[in-house]
């Protein structure tokens, strides 16, 4: 049923939505307005003059490989974190739900990842694998592998990955572990009455169930690769070597930021914010159709 | 088919927490067994370990003469309705009814004729395609029948099935279960807490409470012969009157005639059934019969029968009387009621057992 609240004043509704609406137009809509502007500007190195070129960031943009390599990483990173943080995180959830001994510590410990800044998360995982003076990048080198992501683009990439996904597997964990909780215990029991066994009972019955979760979690993944990962690749890699690391926000950075050459910069915000746009309704469009029962 | 034995069954619980204790019965094949009890009393429990979802911690519990204590619910070869259906949301009414076959490796031919049998018998042809969320509860409740019957199991287990629906509803479901339960001629058990159904559907109730059975028999035979007084108060309705007889105190006001009852030192309850007392209009031979005088409070006539609420003696324990007919009797009034010997029960105080006399 639809809830509907009638206000006595005419005013008092948007005086409620006013907050909610200053910070949106104050930290989303302006920035965003600001950024297309920038696009159509070109400074020179100086600042000195700046000059209205229309689409012409966007047309060397285009013809830039480095960008079409930033496009290439941002694919790759975000399908890789997100398959890989849904799953261990499922993994771990599933087991989480069976009534283990201590598994309130178990619960809480797994929690834990997700206070960790994305800038923090990546100086742990640098400290650990850090070639000559990391635990874990000692101990590579010693069963030799050659590993050194300051120089192997494929180390980089990994290290990169394996934070990223380590940090993300908390808050999806958590929204599995109450997906899990939320299924009524008989439908498993009637379930395993019916003659399924347990793996059976998982794919056909736990499975469905989880996939309203599932897609909200798919959702908040790909946007928290696309964006939050940042902190954690500009402790690890500074998108190097040679670029391996550079998704598109970290590219919107050292063009704008590092590169001093804010109507590039400008121009791949905008395009950035148009795949997420994109992405999100597409996945709504087409994937939520199939999870709603 | 098969019959469902249980041998001196019992259940502790982590943390010795004891649910059930030492019971034993046997349903015959087609039977239709009911367990009957308030809340807490284990009945659930005990249904739950012959589907084997719980652990039997103590006994056996047979099904077709084999012992399935350590035997999967899936091997067991039984069908459970639970109190909330427990249907799958994300599958139509077909499929709902399908998966035991499904998971069972029966041919999609013979699944779709089981499947459309079902829905003849339970009319729900018209909803296969649905999900259980556009279905109404009566109708939900018919689905979890059907996934039941579609795998022609040894054994029905019926876990409260009506206790969410309203109470037209149910009614209508009673007799649908115990229509489908005759045809079909398949041994159920089934978990109530309702005394009503229990009395309607089965042939063989068994009363719980704390754990343990307090009585075993057909419905009539129980009510006629409660063997404890949890037994006399907990069948009936409304329930058995109860009247305290302490030989140390004395006959209460207001009772005559039972003189001559055994009542043992210790005490005894005497029981008589609201339809057993009769009103006394002074036109015949009392006899043996016993006169309770009683001080009327309220009086409700509802068409066919008309109930009577008072005090025995005035300031004795309340009573309850249901004459056929329209009694009319002034509100505040003082009226006597008689009881056949023949219709009276006496318990022993102490031990709640029943005195034969």
């Amino acid at each position: 049923m639809e809830k509907r609240t009638v206000f006595s004043h005419k005013l008092l509704p948007y005086a409620l939505l006013a907050p909610q609406l200053l910070v949106t137009i104050v930290f989303f809509y302006w920035p965003a307005g600001q950024a297309v502007y920038q696009s159509f500007l070109i400074q020179d190195a100086f600042g000195i003059s700046t000059e209205f070129v229309w689409f012409e960031n966007y047309r060397s943009l285009f013809s830039d490989p480095a960008y079409y390599s930033a496009l290439g990483v941002t694919a790759l990173f975000s399908t890789v974190v997100t398959v890989l943080s849904l799953s261990f995180a499922l993994i771990l959830a599933v087991e989480a739900d069976k009534s283990l001994k201590g598994a309130g510590i178990y619960k809480t410990l797994l929690i834990w990842p997700y206070a960790v800044a994305p800038a923090v998360a990546g100086v742990l995982w640098l400290f650990m694998f850090q070639p000559s003076l990391g635990v874990f990048g000692k101990m590579l080198n010693a069963a030799g592998f050659n590993w050194n992501p300051y120089l192997n683009s494929g180390d980089a990439f990994a290290l990169v990955t394996a934070a990223a996904v380590w940090k993300q597997i908390s808050y999806n964990f958590l929204f599995f572990l109450a997906g899990l909780q939320s299924i009524p215990k008989s439908l498993i029991e009637a379930a395993a009455i019916d003659g399924a066994g347990p793996t059976r009972r998982f794919w056909s019955i736990v499975f469905p169930m989880l996939s309203p979760t599932a897609f909200y979690l798919l959702t908040v993944n790909i946007v928290y690769v696309f964006f939050d990962t940042f902190g954690i690749i500009h402790t690890v890699t500074r998108g190097g070597p040679a670029g391996a690391t550079t998704t598109l926000v970290y590219k919107v950075f050292s063009d704008g930021q590092a590169g001093g050459d804010l109507g590039t910069s400008a121009a791949e915000s905008v395009i950035l914010m148009l795949i997420v746009i994109g992405l999100t309704a597409l996945q709504f469009r087409f994937i939520e159709r199939k999870v709603t029962y | 088919m098969a019959d469902v034995v249980l041998n001196l069954v019992g259940k502790l619980y982590a943390g010795n927490i004891r649910a059930v204790s030492d019971v034993s019965f046997a349903v015959p094949d087609g039977g239709f067994c009911v367990l009957v009890g308030p809340s807490g009393c284990g009945k659930s429990t005990l249904l739950r370990m012959i589907a084997g979802l719980e652990t039997v911690t103590d006994g056996e519990i047979s099904i077709a003469g084999r012992v399935v204590n350590r035997i999967e619910p899936m091997h067991r070869d039984i069908a459970m309705v639970f109190q909330n259906y427990a249907l799958y949301p994300h599958m139509s009414v077909y499929d709902n009814m399908a998966y035991g076959l499904r998971n069972r490796k029966t041919p999609e031919a013979e699944i779709a004729a089981r499947v459309a049998e079902a829905a003849r018998i339970l009319e729900l042809e018209p909803y296969l395609k649905r999900r259980p969320k556009q279905l109404s509860g009566g109708q939900r409740q018919r689905v979890a029948m059907g996934r039941a019957i579609v795998r022609k199991p040894q054994v029905f287990l019926f876990d409260e099935p009506l206790s969410n629906l309203d109470a037209k509803l149910r009614g209508q479901m009673r007799v649908e279960i115990k229509t489908l339960q005759r045809q079909l001629g398949v041994t159920s058990v089934y978990v109530t807490h309702d005394q009503l159904e229990a009395m309607t559907l089965a042939d063989m109730l068994v009363v719980m409470n704390r754990g343990r059975i307090e009585q075993i028999g057909e419905p009539l035979y129980l009510y006629e012969n409660p063997a404890t007084i949890f037994v006399a108060e907990f069948i009936g309705a409304p329930p058995m009157n109860m009247i305290g007889l302490d030989p140390a105190v004395g006959i209460p006001a207001g009772l005559s005639g039972a003189e001559s009852l055994p009542v043992p030192p210790t005490g005894a309850m005497l029981g008589i059934r609201p339809e057993h007392l009769h009103l006394d209009r002074g036109d015949g031979e009392r006899g043996s019969r016993l006169r309770l005088e009683l001080k009327i409070d309220a009086i409700e006539a509802v068409g066919a029968e008309t109930y009577f609420y008072g005090h025995l003696g005035s300031t004795g324990p309340r009573l309850v009387v249901r004459e056929a007919g329209r009694g009319v009797v002034p509100t505040d009034g003082a009226r006597a009621f008689l009881a056949d010997r023949a219709h009276i029960h006496l318990f022993d105080k102490a031990s709640g057992r029943r005195i034969e006399m």
